[in-house]
C-alpha cells in the first residue's frame, strides 16, 4: 500500500523532522508507531495522508508515486486516506452531522457541499446516523459540536472517517487526549473498523501499552529515523529504553521518564494540551 | 504627562473662546432659551407625520442597504485580504501552482489591503458628495457611500477575524479532499461568522447616525430635511424630525441589540 | 437505502432551530426589499453619460491638488482649531458624562450587594433610589441618540458661528457615550471588592472611590482616548454645518468647487486623524 524509500522532510529552520525513512506497509496492515515526543512522528503522518510535501525522497501509495501530485489527483488521493487527530479534528461551531458529511467532501462537488450545509439530504442522515451508532453516540446528530465531551468528539471524527469510507486510516495520537478508560475503547474500535473492512491502519501511539497489546507490528520511531519495525513479542525491554533514552532534552544521559515507564509498562504522564 | 496634558486643555480652552460665563450668564442664557421655545410644540399635523415616518423609513433603508453592501463588499475582499486565504498557511502548503501564480496572490494580496484602506480613509461625506454627482441627490448616493466606507472598515475587521481562526480542523477536512472553497465553507465559516456578525450590527448601529449626516449633503431621507427646515426656519418641524432621529436611531440600537443577543 | 428494521429511524431535521430561522429570514427578506424600495437603488444610474459626465469633471477638479503655500499657510489655523475642538469637546463631555454616568450606574444606585441590606422591606426608598437612575439613563440616551452633527447645527442657530457650537455639540453627544459606557464598566467591576469595602463600615461613594474607580481606570481611560480620537475626526466633519476647524474650511471649498483644494484638505485631515491614532496609541501605553 505505502511505499516510502528515502523519504526525507526538512523544515526551513534546517530542522530535519524525517530522516531518509524506508518503510513498506501492505494493504490492510495494522501498524502501531511509538517514540518519544518530537521524534517526528506527526510529521510522517502529516507526509503519509499527503498534508506536507517532502523534501527529498519517493513516497508511493498502491504502487503510484505521489510526490509530484498536485490538484484534483491529490486530492482524490486525500480522499481514500481517512486521518483522526488528537485533538481539533472537528469544527467546533459545526453540528455533529455536518462534521460527520464532512468526511464526503472528497467527493462531493462544492455546491453539493453547501447544499448540504444548508439542509442534508435524507440519505445523508441517514448515512450519518448509521455511523454515529456505529461509535456509540447516535443521539448527538443534531447537537453542537462544541457541546461534546473530549472523547466523544474524537468518535465524531471516526464516524467521519467512517463516511469517508477511506482505504487507509492514518490516527495520529488518537486517544492521548482522552481518559485513559475510553482510550481502550477506542482503539478497540479502530481495529474492529479496519478489520472488518480490510482497511489498512497506522496509529501513532503515545501509551506502548496499548500498542503491544493490540497491534500485530510495531515500528520504533526516534530522530526521524525507523529504530525498529518488529512484532510485538519481538519488542523487548532494552529496544524500549534505547528507544525512549536520553530522549528528554535537558538530561541527555539519564533515562527519562518516558522509557522508566515504557519499560514498566504502565502509560507516559498525561501529555499537556 | 499630565501636566501636559493640563496644558493641552488650557490651550484649547483659550483658542476656542470657550466661555462658560458667557453661555451661561443672562444675554447667553436668554438667546438659547428663546431658541428652544422656538422649537416647541412639535409640529404633529397629520399630513407632516405621515411624511415624517416616511423619511424615517428613507433613512432606516439607507442605512440597512448600506450597511448590506459593506458586508458584501468585506466579504468579496475578505478572500484576498486574509493572509491565510490569498496566499500562506495550511491551505498552500503543497503548493501546486508555480512561482508566478504565487507572485501573483501575494500582489493581490496586498491590493485587496490597499484598496480597502483607501475605502475607510476616505471620509463617508466626501464619497456621499462623490456619488450625488454621479447619481443624483437621493438615497441611492447615500447607500453607496456608506457602502464603500463602510466597507473599508468591515473589510479590514473581517480579515483580522479571519486570520485568527484555528487551523487544525481546516487541515482536518484538507485531509478529507476537500477543496478550498469546501474548506472555507465548512471550515473557516462557521468559526468566523459569530465575529463577523457582531462586526456587521454594530456598524450598522453607526451606518444609521451617519445616514442622517449624509441626508444633510443630500442623501435624501430625515437628515435631508432636517438641512430644509433649518434653512426655512421651520422649528417646530425640525423638533418633530429630533424626535424622529431619536426614535429612529434607538430602533436601531434595539434591533441590533436584539439580533446580536439571538444569533450569537 | 434500506434501514435494518432494528435500527431506530434517525431525527430528520433540528425542530427547535427551523422556525426561527425561517421567521428570521422572512423578515430579512422583507426588510432587504423594502429598503431596496425605499433607498430608491437604481445601479444603472451609475452608468448613465450625464452621471459619468459629472464625476468625471470632479476628479478632473481635484487634480493636481492645491498645494501653494498661501493655502496651505492658511490651513494652519483650522487644523489646530479642530484640535482644540476636539480637547474641550472631550473635556466636557467627561464633565457631563462622568456624572450621568455614576448616577446610571445601577449596581451604584439601586442593585446589588451595595443596597440589598439598606433597601431591603423598604419599597418606597428603593423607588427613591431608582429615579435619580432613571432620570439618568434617559438624558444619557437622548444626547447619545441624537448624532453631533445635530447638535452642532442647533447650536449655530443658538449661540452663531464658530467654534463654540461644536464643542458643545460633541461635549453633550460624547457625554451621552461616556455615560452609557461609564456606566457599563463600572457595572462590570467584580461585586467581591465592593462587599468588602461595605463590611469596613464605607458608605456608597467611599466604596466608589476606593474600590471600584481604581479597578475601572485603565478601562475608562482607554474608552476615553478612543473617543478623544472619533472627536477628532468629528470636529472636521461638524465644521461641514458651520462650527470652525477643516470641516468649515472643506465646506467653503466645496461651495466654490474648488475641488483641488477639498482634496488638500482631506489630505490633510487624514494626516492629522493618522497623527492622532499614533499619539493617542502612545497616550495609552503610557498611562495605563
Amino acid at each position: 500500500m505505502y511505499q516510502l524509500e528515502k523519504v526525507t522532510k526538512q523544515f526551513d529552520r534546517g530542522l530535519m523532522a524525517v530522516d531518509r525513512v524506508d518503510l513498506g506497509i501492505r494493504r490492510g496492515e495494522r501498524l502501531a508507531v511509538i517514540g518519544p515526543s518530537g521524534a517526528g512522528k506527526t510529521t510522517l503522518f502529516r507526509l503519509l495522508n499527503l498534508t506536507i510535501p517532502l523534501t527529498s525522497g519517493r513516497l508511493s501509495i498502491a504502487g503510484q508515486e505521489v510526490g509530484a501530485l498536485r490538484g484534483a489527483r491529490l486530492r482524490e488521493h486525500r480522499r481514500r486516506i481517512g486521518t483522526v487527530y488528537q485533538q481539533q479534528n472537528l469544527v467546533p461551531r459545526l453540528r455533529v452531522i455536518h462534521n460527520v458529511l464532512a468526511g464526503r467532501l472528497g467527493a462531493w462537488s462544492f455546491l453539493r457541499a453547501v447544499r448540504s450545509l444548508i439542509r442534508p439530504t435524507r440519505e445523508d442522515i441517514r448515512a450519518a446516523h448509521a455511523a454515529l451508532s456505529r461509535v456509540g453516540i447516535p443521539e448527538k446528530l443534531w447537537a453542537r459540536t462544541d457541546e461534546l465531551s473530549g472523547g466523544q468528539q474524537q468518535r465524531v471524527a471516526i464516524s467521519r472517517v467512517l463516511l469517508q469510507n477511506p482505504e487507509v486510516i492514518l490516527a495520529d495520537e488518537p486517544v492521548s487526549s482522552v481518559d485513559p478508560s475510553l482510550a481502550h475503547a477506542i482503539v478497540r474500535l479502530l481495529m474492529d473498523l479496519s478489520g472488518t473492512s480490510g482497511k489498512t491502519l497506522i496509529m501513532n501511539l503515545h501509551s506502548v501499552d496499548l500498542a503491544l497489546a493490540y497491534f500485530p507490528r510495531v515500528v520504533g520511531f526516534r530522530d526521524g529515523r525507523v529504530a525498529f519495525d518488529r512484532s510485538p513479542a519481538q519488542v523487548s525491554d532494552d529496544l524500549l529504553v534505547s528507544l525512549y533514552a536520553g530522549s528528554s532534552p535537558s538530561h541527555p544521559t539519564e533515562e527519562s521518564p518516558d522509557a522508566e515507564a515504557a519499560v514498566r509498562g504502565c502509560a507516559p504522564v498525561f501529555r499537556p494540551q | 504627562m499630565l501636566a501636559g496634558l493640563g496644558l493641552l486643555v488650557a490651550w484649547s480652552w483659550r483658542g476656542v473662546g470657550f466661555d462658560p460665563g458667557a453661555l451661561f450668564d443672562a444675554d447667553g442664557r436668554a438667546q438659547i432659551l428663546t431658541y428652544i421655545r422656538k422649537l416647541f410644540p412639535p409640529d404633529l399635523a397629520p399630513g407632516l407625520l405621515l411624511k415624517v415616518v416616511y423619511w424615517s423609513l428613507e433613512t432606516f433603508a439607507m442605512s440597512f442597504m448600506g450597511t448590506m453592501l459593506s458586508i458584501g463588499i468585506a466579504l468579496a475582499l475578505v478572500f484576498a485580504a486574509s493572509r491565510n486565504l490569498a496566499f500562506s498557511g495550511v491551505l498552500f502548503e503543497v503548493e501546486e501552482a508555480g512561482r508566478p501564480v504565487r507572485v501573483a496572490r501575494i500582489v493581490l494580496h496586498v491590493a485587496a489591503r490597499a484598496l480597502l484602506n483607501l475605502l475607510r480613509t476616505v471620509p463617508h461625506i466626501v464619497w456621499a458628495l462623490i456619488f450625488v454627482f454621479a447619481v443624483g441627490l437621493g438615497p441611492f448616493a447615500g447607500v453607496l457611500a456608506l457602502g464603500l466606507h463602510t466597507g473599508g472598515v468591515l473589510g479590514k475587521l473581517f480579515a483580522e477575524v479571519v486570520e485568527d481562526i484555528d487551523t487544525q480542523p481546516l487541515e482536518a477536512l484538507q485531509a478529507t479532499g476537500a477543496n478550498r472553497r469546501q474548506i472555507f465553507c465548512y471550515g473557516v465559516l462557521p468559526q468566523a461568522l459569530p465575529q463577523l456578525v457582531a462586526y456587521g450590527l454594530y456598524r450598522w448601529e453607526v451606518n444609521i447616525r451617519e445616514a442622517i449626516i449624509l441626508g444633510y449633503v443630500g442623501a435624501g431621507g430625515l437628515g435631508q430635511q432636517i438641512q430644509i427646515a433649518i434653512s426655512l426656519f421651520l422649528e417646530h418641524q425640525l423638533l418633530t424630525l429630533l424626535l424622529a432621529i431619536y426614535l429612529m436611531v434607538t430602533l436601531v440600537d434595539y434591533l441590533s441589540a436584539f439580533l446580536r443577543r439571538r444569533l450569537l | 437505502m434500506r434501514k435494518p428494521p432494528s435500527a431506530a429511524a434517525p431525527p430528520f431535521s433540528d425542530r427547535s432551530k427551523a422556525r426561527t430561522s425561517t421567521l428570521l429570514g422572512l423578515a430579512f427578506l422583507a426588510a432587504f426589499l423594502g429598503s431596496w424600495h425605499l433607498a430608491q437603488i437604481h445601479p444603472l444610474a451609475l452608468f448613465e453619460a450625464e452621471g459619468r459626465r459629472n464625476m468625471a469633471r470632479f476628479l478632473a477638479g481635484m487634480f493636481p491638488p492645491a498645494h501653494s503655500p498661501e493655502f496651505l499657510l492658511g490651513l494652519w489655523r483650522p487644523l489646530l482649531e479642530t484640535i482644540q475642538i476636539s480637547v474641550m469637546g472631550t473635556v466636557l463631555a467627561i464633565v457631563i458624562g462622568f456624572p450621568l454616568g455614576l448616577l446610571g450606574t445601577a449596581s451604584l444606585s439601586h442593585r446589588g450587594t451595595l443596597h440589598d441590606a439598606e433597601l431591603a422591606g423598604a419599597p418606597a426608598r428603593r423607588l427613591g433610589r431608582m429615579l435619580p437612575y432613571v432620570l439618568a439613563r434617559g438624558v444619557l440616551s437622548v444626547f447619545r441618540c441624537i448624532p453631533e452633527f445635530v447638535w452642532a447645527f442647533m447650536f449655530v442657530r443658538a449661540v452663531g458661528l464658530g467654534p463654540v457650537p461644536g464643542v458643545l455639540a460633541i461635549g453633550i453627544s460624547y457625554g451621552g457615550m461616556l455615560g452609557k459606557v461609564y456606566s457599563e464598566i463600572l457595572e462590570n467591576q467584580g461585586q467581591q471588592a465592593s462587599e468588602a469595602l461595605q463590611a469596613t463600615g464605607a458608605s456608597r461613594w467611599k466604596v466608589l472611590l476606593y474600590g471600584m474607580l481604581p479597578q475601572a481606570l485603565p478601562q475608562l481611560v482607554a474608552y476615553t482616548l478612543y473617543r478623544w480620537e472619533c472627536a477628532v475626526r468629528a470636529s472636521a466633519v461638524l465644521g461641514f454645518v458651520g462650527a470652525g476647524g477643516l470641516g468649515q474650511q472643506i465646506e467653503l471649498s466645496m461651495r466654490m468647487f474648488n475641488f483641488n483644494e477639498v482634496i488638500t484638505l482631506v489630505l490633510v485631515l487624514l494626516l492629522l486623524v493618522a497623527a492622532m491614532d499614533a499619539f493617542s496609541a502612545r497616550l495609552r501605553a503610557a498611562l495605563v
